[in-house]
């Protein structure tokens, strides 16, 4: 990859770490546009820049940080799709507009029903996946119905588009690339975990040092102390393997799936904490730690929950260690 | 991973399935068996230039870099063959310790008879200098006898590994009271067979003699065994300390998810594959061990990097401690009624041996030695995080 790692993370926090948590959706989803992050793992020959996965989870790490709200992951889906699919007229045409910024959804949630479809209101296509075919909808007619999620970050709907759509693919290719658009849903939903969780540990740590009762600073507690240093410690194993996930080609679907489980458990861990150790101002709107345990508790059953996909990674494990 | 790296595993790899120990465990339910085995096992690890990879290059099967050193440990752990317990604190703290302060008479002296199988123990804690190592008691008078200097020795020192079985021992006493507690300490190389030394083992909960104490009164150690100046114990102790930090933890890590297995088997034998609860614990865990895993490489490639943190260190043990015990936990509940009927332990058979009630008391040695995890959560968030330090002194007037 021509960027590093690195190069792409300052690149991010210079686009949205100074803006403030959850910024505004418009400006955000024109900033991610105008990056060319919508490219970002497009071959080149299609007009993208041909990053690996690694540069994906640093985009979905960095979004989760600030808690931009928007569809990049499902739009990201769908970009995916339509640059694996077999040629028809008019792919390219609807590819580079996927890439310019034209909103094109798809569901975050597992199994075929069109619900938790991210800014559904907005978008032009819809990617519907069954066993048989994956195909791309126009929206044009479609029944689309707003669900109040608790996250304000995330606007979801249930959506019925009308038509047959565009084929992207049909019989084993439907199941093999149906297979890719779940692996790369929990991917980039286990980068916006800890991504999160990593920015409101640092925003509690800083609390608890500002914080004074008692004559001295919250900080000082070791009680409070050993609390953030389990927090750290599992939040950095999840990450390493966060990152050892992303550039093991042979990861597998249940191997994805169940770093998306655990990154959702240390997300969720720390969010929950975050406002224990915060303490009566972590129960205010006005204060952003309610932000993130609403994200991460979303998060959590995006694309199948814990219990999925602990259960298939200890059935593999069964499998293999027979 | 490059190709030279590629040809060192393939080498260990063909090297190991000719002479690794097969079903080594059988034979160590007695101290003579586990000895005979640590023994035998070590001897052909340095004969086939295996056993010292982490050492400088002029000694035999030293000058290996971390990348090969992990490359090693990865494909010893892979082959299952026993851990060197018996001689891990002879090649790692007395051989580091060695390098870093010894003089050139003192590593030629003491060096070649670690690579000839001598072990060494560490007598560092006694019952009142635990987690806080400073307050070391054990006396050390620097006298002249019969025209020769010495120091006479008295004291007990407690948790020395493989004490009851070492041949030297790294001593860690108090030569003064003045000052900082930290001043006052001095590094001595203890021969166990002097007179005035009495090594007897502690017996764990589980059943095994890992450690023992020591009791040693008016025991006469050389001035020339005195290693750094007088003063500088605590400063010698340091490195001691720091070489336990090397690539263990990822060996550790990687012997864990090799025996993975063990649960699979346990779940399996019990009817319980069709346990979803049980199941999902299961996956769980295995997530745990490769994330466990995950943390240890990178910490070796920060390392390799030269980008290494104070703190990150800790970050490693503390994952790998919580995890084994979440590891020999579960096996312990599936295990059921049957692990609580009592087993003979296997000596020296690793952290995974089946044997679950036995595994998971084990398991402490990693949450309790080394720096308990209470002591590296104070690490991590004061010195990795940057929260305050806690006040240094305490009186009964201030907790009033």
């Amino acid at each position: 990859m021509s960027m590093t790692r690195s190069e792409l993370q300052d690149a991010a926090r210079q686009a949205f770490g100074e803006g403030g948590l959850a910024p505004d959706a418009g400006r955000s989803w024109a900033s991610i546009a105008e990056m060319g992050w919508l490219m970002m793992t497009v071959p080149e020959a299609q007009g993208g820049l041909d990053l690996g996965r690694d540069a994906a989870g640093v985009i979905h790490t960095e979004l989760g940080r600030a808690l931009v709200p928007g569809p990049m992951i499902a739009q990201m889906l769908v970009i995916s799709a339509l640059s694996a699919a077999d040629d028809f007229p008019e792919r390219d045409d609807l590819l580079t507009r996927a890439m310019a910024g034209e909103v094109m959804t798809a569901s975050l949630a597992r199994g075929e029903k069109l619900d938790c479809v991210p800014d559904a209101d907005g978008a032009s296509h819809v990617l519907v996946v069954s066993p048989s075919r994956v195909a791309l909808v126009p929206l044009d007619g479609a029944t689309i119905n707003a669900r109040d999620t608790w996250d304000k970050t995330r606007r979801l709907f249930d959506v019925a588009p009308v038509g047959e759509g565009f084929t992207l693919a049909r019989g084993d290719a439907a199941i093999a690339l149906s297979d890719r658009m779940d692996a790369q849903l929990l991917f980039a939903i286990s980068g916006d975990s800890l991504g999160g969780a990593a920015a409101i540990l640092e925003l509690t740590i800083d609390y608890l040092k500002l914080r004074h009762q008692f004559g001295r600073p919250l900080a000082l507690f070791q009680a409070l102390k050993h609390r953030v240093a389990d927090m750290k410690t599992w939040l950095s194993a999840a990450e390493a393997l966060f990152w050892a996930r992303a550039v093991d080609p042979a990861a597998t679907l249940v191997e994805i799936g169940a770093l998306k489980a655990h990154a959702c458990d240390v997300y969720r861990a720390i969010a929950e904490d975050a406002i224990q150790l915060h303490g009566g101002i972590g129960l205010t709107m006005e204060y952003h730690c309610h932000l993130f345990l609403k994200r991460a508790t979303l998060n959590a059953v995006l694309g199948g929950d814990g219990d999925h996909w602990d259960e298939r990674a200890g059935r593999m494990a069964l499998e293999v260690a027979v | 991973m490059t190709d030279a790296l590629e040809i060192l595993r393939h080498d260990v790899r063909a090297w190991l399935a000719a002479e690794a120990p097969k079903d080594w465990r059988a034979t160590c339910t007695t101290h003579d068996g586990f000895l005979a085995t640590q023994r035998g096992w070590f001897a052909k690890l340095a004969a086939g230039g295996y056993a010292v990879p982490h050492w400088p290059a002029e000694w035999p099967g030293g000058g290996r870099s971390l990348a090969e050193q992990k490359v090693i440990y990865e494909e010893l752990a892979r082959a299952d063959t026993p851990r060197l317990m018996l001689s891990f604190m002879s090649t790692y703290h007395a051989a580091s310790t060695l390098f870093e302060w010894g003089s050139p008479e003192q590593q030629a002296r003491y060096i070649p008879r670690i690579l000839d199988g001598e072990i060494w123990c560490q007598g560092f804690s006694e019952p009142n200098a635990g987690s806080d190592l400073a307050g070391v008691r054990t006396r050390a008078e620097r006298v002249s006898r019969d025209g020769r200097d010495v120091y006479v020795v008295s004291g007990q020192k407690l948790w020395s590994t493989m004490g009851q079985f070492a041949d030297q021992c790294l001593l860690l006493v108090r030569t003064s009271t003045e000052g900082a507690k930290q001043a006052g300490l001095t590094y001595l190389l203890l021969d166990l067979k002097a007179k005035g030394v009495t090594a007897r083992p502690i017996h764990q909960i589980h059943g095994d003699e890992e450690f023992a104490e020591l009791f040693l009164d008016e025991v006469e150690v050389p001035v020339a065994d005195r290693l750094g100046e007088e003063g500088q114990g605590w400063a010698v102790a340091q490195s001691t300390l720091a070489s336990e930090r090397g690539l263990t933890l990822l060996e550790l890590s990687a012997r864990m998810r090799g025996a993975s297995w063990r649960i699979a088997d346990l779940i399996r034998a019990s009817g319980r594959e069709d346990d979803a609860g049980i199941v999902r614990d299961f996956g769980r865990l295995t997530t745990k061990i490769d994330a466990t895993c995950a943390l240890a490489d990178q910490f070796l490639a920060n390392r390799i990097a030269g980008e290494e943190r104070v703190g990150d260190a800790s970050l490693v043990k503390l994952s790998y401690s919580r995890t084994l015990r979440a590891f020999t936990s579960l096996g312990l509940r599936i295990g059921g009624l049957e692990a609580q009927y009592h087993e003979p332990i296997v000596f020296g058979g690793g952290m995974e041996t089946g044997n679950w009630m036995a595994d998971f008391m084990n398991s402490y040695a990693w949450t309790i030695a080394g720096g308990s995890d209470e002591v590296q959560r104070n690490i991590i968030s004061e010195r990795l995080i940057g929260m305050p330090r806690e006040p240094k002194t305490w009186t009964l007037e201030a907790a009033r």
